[in-house]
């Protein structure tokens, strides 16, 4: 293509033209400006409104409004993050899984160390079934960034891969979790204390929830539910000095509570335990008598049998074989004999014991005196006092 | 050209001799101001021209945004900022809007209706580069009012022609030759398409593919400064953002190339059969009566209407649910609801005489049939595929190609608006596809059908492409002859001329350089000089023009002018006779081609 110059009238008239063609230029640009101005600031307030009327909705447990409300503000600004997080949540709360999931990952590539989208993510895989790759996102999210207060976030996502990794039967990965959990929580966060000792409990460490409820307890003391449950843990612990102490406390503080049947079994297990330590000669003495009364009469109405009971009276074998233990040992043992004789003390209340190990299998959990020696065997399980 | 002498020239120009008292500054002084270019601001017609496109580049893409900004305004008053608007506006703001629209386009702005690629190929081929500027304020106005209404168009088409028109009034300003304004308008239409897209190359191919056909070197230079500029206009008021934020792209496994096969065959059925729906009710409808034209917009709104009532996607544009589409927010079975319901929607808008274009609407359609068909695969072997956004995606280029029949810038547009490349491989799949189907059942493009019903006889660039090119090796014969070389002696001469049936002999020259001699030449040559003279001699300046086997015959028809026989020679060494030619052997050569 060439262009030759017609003359160089029409060349001169043709640059006067170009040139004077910028007036025009300008002024469209003025106007350009000034309509793209006010057509951003009317898009902001758009992407605002919609934004808040889907934060609202939600608020309301209007999911699948928020989410037009998340939807009509994303049209508006399809770039904005957290409209898009908004927006997810809200398909999340309303069932709509994939379409939730497909939002999140297309955060999840812009942010994939998001505390908050890997959160939601693991959500969304736990909805789908698919849990090694919740637990992934979980564990991402852990690890991720958060905008506001993190470590509250953060204890807030263990404590919900932990609850996740217990339900699949991960205990230890679960009780890991939770570990960390309890070194990071403030000292002053009485409430995440008492929760992690709840779990804790969950997790079978008692001892651990203890000193989680004791930390709790140390910022409100009179709280006659954790109190409550801070005995339990320690019931749960086989720590009954320390369960009869938060369970008294709870009773004083909740004294119209009528279930005080923990703290009376704690009592009685504290009151008749002859193994305990500090005890005189005397009073184990005394207490592995009452015990060992006690075993043999629990064995004779479990099995329904007098003293000399016969095999054709259909006896489970363990408990006629406990029975002639008993028939033995009862000749020897006596309130004296068992002053006198620690080793005759040690052999009869490894058969009370027994008895009672035996009786909750076959005539069911003991009440009172029984089911404290029950709870007494077991603490000292394996200790040979 | 001579561009140095330019300045010394142009001083030459009358200087005016009034002066303004008042300020000081002279009239002398502010001509001397525009004069400063004869001094300093020498630039040749061609770099002027260059920067006439960046100039038209900038007005078009400042044009296109306020268009852009225009219909949304329109949206926000007309149906408010919902995507889904509230129901008794979806039922009436389209219609009442048609009846607007109808008025100012029978009243006020007839040039605005129409397919505005054919307005500006129309400009081109028939009016000699002429867009009347009525056309920029007519397509403004109404489109923005059209699809601000909930109308089912786009403002792509619009906006080409709108940078058509601009780039028009600026020429004629400029008192352009006709040849040079039948230019503009295509660069104006890139500028234009460029910024509707926010995809520069894919309107650059755009307008080559479907206005002008041809690669012209110059064109192109012009045509790609303002399609940059206009877009780089858009992106700086509106955003660098691409037209659609697309997912990620890896191909889940090869089998899933298949899907994308299957995608092309229904992809290239649906635009088949929405070209015919549209090609049959615009020629019924526009049969009818003068007067129907006021209200067939109208109803053609208030059909919408109804069906939005149901599914409001398929109003407007629907840009933001093609994203959606491409972000798997939609099931399969919604996604082809959605495709279905365009494709009506957009038909009635469109075949109503409604302003507006079709390539948002084609774009809205392919996205969801492509995410329909991904989701189907999806669903039934979800082994083989990835998700559905890459199917949406790619349905865009599928629909593209097979409904507007341009396969090139349906694969580029693709790539340009993912900036994903390894996604064109399934796209080139279904869109080679796609555009073979609807290219077998109907033969005439969807823009030359619009023409001819206009009463155009626009050229067809998609016939230009098929057209066979003849060339020399399609013509040519074998030699009749053996050459004569130039030490052969006039005896050699003649007795090979008592042996040929050809009139004219060849000779070569130890340079490759070739001559002809006439029989008759040959006979007075000979009873004039001795016998053994050698034929060097008597042709010490004759020189033939050499042909090669793979030029174009329309080329050899400027040379073969005043020749009766032309010599074919190899492009690896012009002393290797390959063939004759004649102009009658051309004419038998087209005669055969028809």
């Amino acid at each position: 293509m060439t262009f030759e110059p017609t003359n160089i009238a029409s060349r001169y008239f043709q640059r006067r033209v170009l040139l004077l063609s910028l007036i025009p230029l300008a002024l469209l640009f003025l106007l350009t400006v000034t309509l793209a101005g006010t057509y951003h600031a009317r898009e902001e307030v758009l992407v605002r409104e919609w934004s808040q009327k889907g934060s609202e909705d939600l608020s309301a447990g209007q999911p699948s409004r928020a989410f037009e409300d998340f939807r009509n503000a994303l049209s508006y600004d399809p770039n904005n993050d957290l409209v898009q997080l908004l927006l997810a949540e809200a398909l999340l709360a309303d069932g709509r899984l994939p379409e939730a999931r497909s939002y999140l990952v297309n955060l999840w590539d812009r942010s994939p160390g998001s505390g908050k989208v890997n959160y939601d993510l693991a959500h969304v895989s736990m909805r789908t079934g698919d849990w090694e790759q919740a637990v992934r996102y979980f564990q991402t999210a852990i690890y991720g960034s958060w905008d506001e207060d993190p470590a509250q976030q953060r204890n807030k996502v263990r404590l919900e891969l932990f609850e996740l990794l217990l339900a699949r039967g991960q205990t230890s990965e679960a009780q890991a979790e939770l570990a960390s959990v309890a070194a990071d929580i403030p000292p002053e966060d009485a409430t995440l204390h008492e929760q992690t000792g709840r779990l804790f409990l969950k997790a079978g460490l008692p001892g651990k929830a203890v000193t989680e409820y004791e930390a709790a307890l140390r910022n409100n003391p009179r709280q006659p539910q954790w109190l409550e449950e801070a005995g339990f843990a320690a019931f749960a612990a086989g720590d009954y000095a320390k369960a009869e102490t938060f369970l008294a406390r709870a009773a004083r503080e909740n004294p119209s509570s009528e279930d005080h049947e923990l703290l009376r079994t704690v009592r009685e297990v504290l009151d008749d335990d002859p193994l305990r330590a500090g005890l005189s000669n005397e009073e184990r003495a005394q207490r592995s008598w009452r015990a060992f009364q006690q075993g043999l009469a629990r064995l004779q109405e479990c099995t329904g049998s007098n003293a000399d009971p016969q095999p054709s009276q259909q006896i489970p074998s363990d408990l006629y074989s406990l029975l002639q233990d008993a028939k033995g040992l009862k000749g020897r043992v006596s309130l004296q004999s068992l002053r006198k004789d620690p080793d005759l003390r040690n052999e009869a209340m490894q058969l009370v014991f027994h008895i009672e190990e035996s009786t909750l299998k076959t005539c069911g959990t003991p009440t009172g005196t029984d089911h404290a020696l029950l709870l007494i065997g077991k603490e000292h399980a394996g200790n040979n006092p | 050209m001579n561009d140095r002498s330019a300045p010394i020239e142009e001083t030459k120009m009358p200087s005016p001799e009034v002066n303004s008292p008042s300020t000081g500054i002279t009239k002398e002084t502010g001509r001397r101001w525009f004069n400063v270019g004869p001094r300093s601001f020498t630039l040749s017609e061609g770099n002027l021209f260059l920067i006439l496109a960046v100039i038209i580049g900038l007005f078009s893409g400042m044009a296109v945004v306020c268009f852009r900004i225009a219909i949304e305004w329109v949206r926000w008053s007309l149906l408010g900022s919902a995507l889904a608007p509230p129901p008794l506006r979806v039922l009436f703001v389209p219609a009442g809007a048609g009846l607007v629209v109808a008025f100012l386009v029978q009243r006020f702005f007839r040039v605005a209706r129409g397919s505005g690629v054919n307005q500006t190929k129309a400009a081109v081929y028939v009016f000699d580069g002429y867009v009347p500027f009525r056309a920029v304020i007519g397509k403004f106005i109404v489109c923005s009012i059209a699809i601000g209404s909930g109308q089912s168009l786009g403002p792509e088409d619009p906006s080409l022609q709108m940078g058509a028109g601009i780039a028009s009034a600026l020429g004629r300003r400029l008192k352009l030759s006709r040849d040079k304004l039948r230019l503009l308008a295509p660069v104006g239409a890139a500028a234009g398409l460029a910024a509707a897209f926010n995809a520069p190359i894919s309107a650059v191919l755009f307008v080559i593919e479907e206005v002008i056909g041809t690669w012209s070197a110059g064109a192109l230079g012009a045509i790609v400064l303002a399609a940059v500029s206009s877009a780089l206009v858009m992106r700086t008021f509106l955003g660098s953002e691409p037209m659609f934020r697309v997912p990620p792209y890896t191909l889940a496994h090869p089998a899933e190339l298949l899907a994308y096969a299957v995608l092309g065959v229904v992809g290239g059925v649906l635009s088949l059969a929405m070209m015919r729906i549209v090609a049959y009710f615009r020629a019924r409808l526009r049969a009818l009566p003068e007067w129907t034209n006021y209200v067939q917009p109208a109803i053609a709104g208030l059909l919408i209407g109804l069906v939005g009532l149901r599914i409001p996607q398929a109003m407007g544009a629907g840009y933001p649910y093609v994203d959606q589409a491409l972000h798997n927010q939609y099931t399969w079975e919604i996604l082809a609801v959605l495709g279905f319901a365009k494709i009506l929607t957009s038909s009635l808008s469109f075949v109503s005489g409604t302003p507006g274009g079709m390539f948002a609407p084609t774009l809205f359609i392919g996205a969801m049939i492509g995410g329909s068909v991904g989701g189907l695969e999806h669903h039934f072997f979800p082994a083989t595929s990835a998700s559905v956004g890459p199917f949406a995606l790619v349905g865009i280029g599928t629909f593209f190609a097979g409904f507007l029949r341009v396969p090139i810038t349906s694969v580029f547009m693709v790539v340009e608006t993912t900036g994903n490349y390894s996604i064109v491989l399934p796209v080139m799949i279904s869109n080679t596809i796609a555009y073979l189907i609807s290219r077998k059942y109907q033969d005439v493009a969807l823009f030359d059908l619009l023409a001819r019903q206009d009463g155009l006889e626009l050229p067809s660039m998609e016939e230009q492409r098929e057209t066979v090119v003849l060339r020399v090796e399609d013509a040519m014969r074998k030699p009749e002859s053996l050459p004569l070389q130039a030490s052969d002696t006039l005896a050699r001469a003649l007795e090979i001329a008592g042996t040929s049936p050809e009139d004219l002999l060849f000779v070569r020259f130890p340079t490759g350089r070739w001559a002809g001699l006439l029989k008759k030449d040959l006979l007075t040559e000979a009873s004039n000089r001795p016998k053994d003279t050698q034929l060097r001699e008597v042709l010490s300046s004759a020189r033939l023009p050499v042909l090669h086997p793979d030029q174009r015959l329309d080329d050899v028809l400027r040379i073969i002018q005043g020749h009766a026989l032309l010599p074919v020679v190899s492009r690896a060494g012009s002393r290797r006779l390959e063939g004759v030619i004649s102009l009658l052997d051309i004419l038998i050569a087209y005669q055969k081609s028809t």
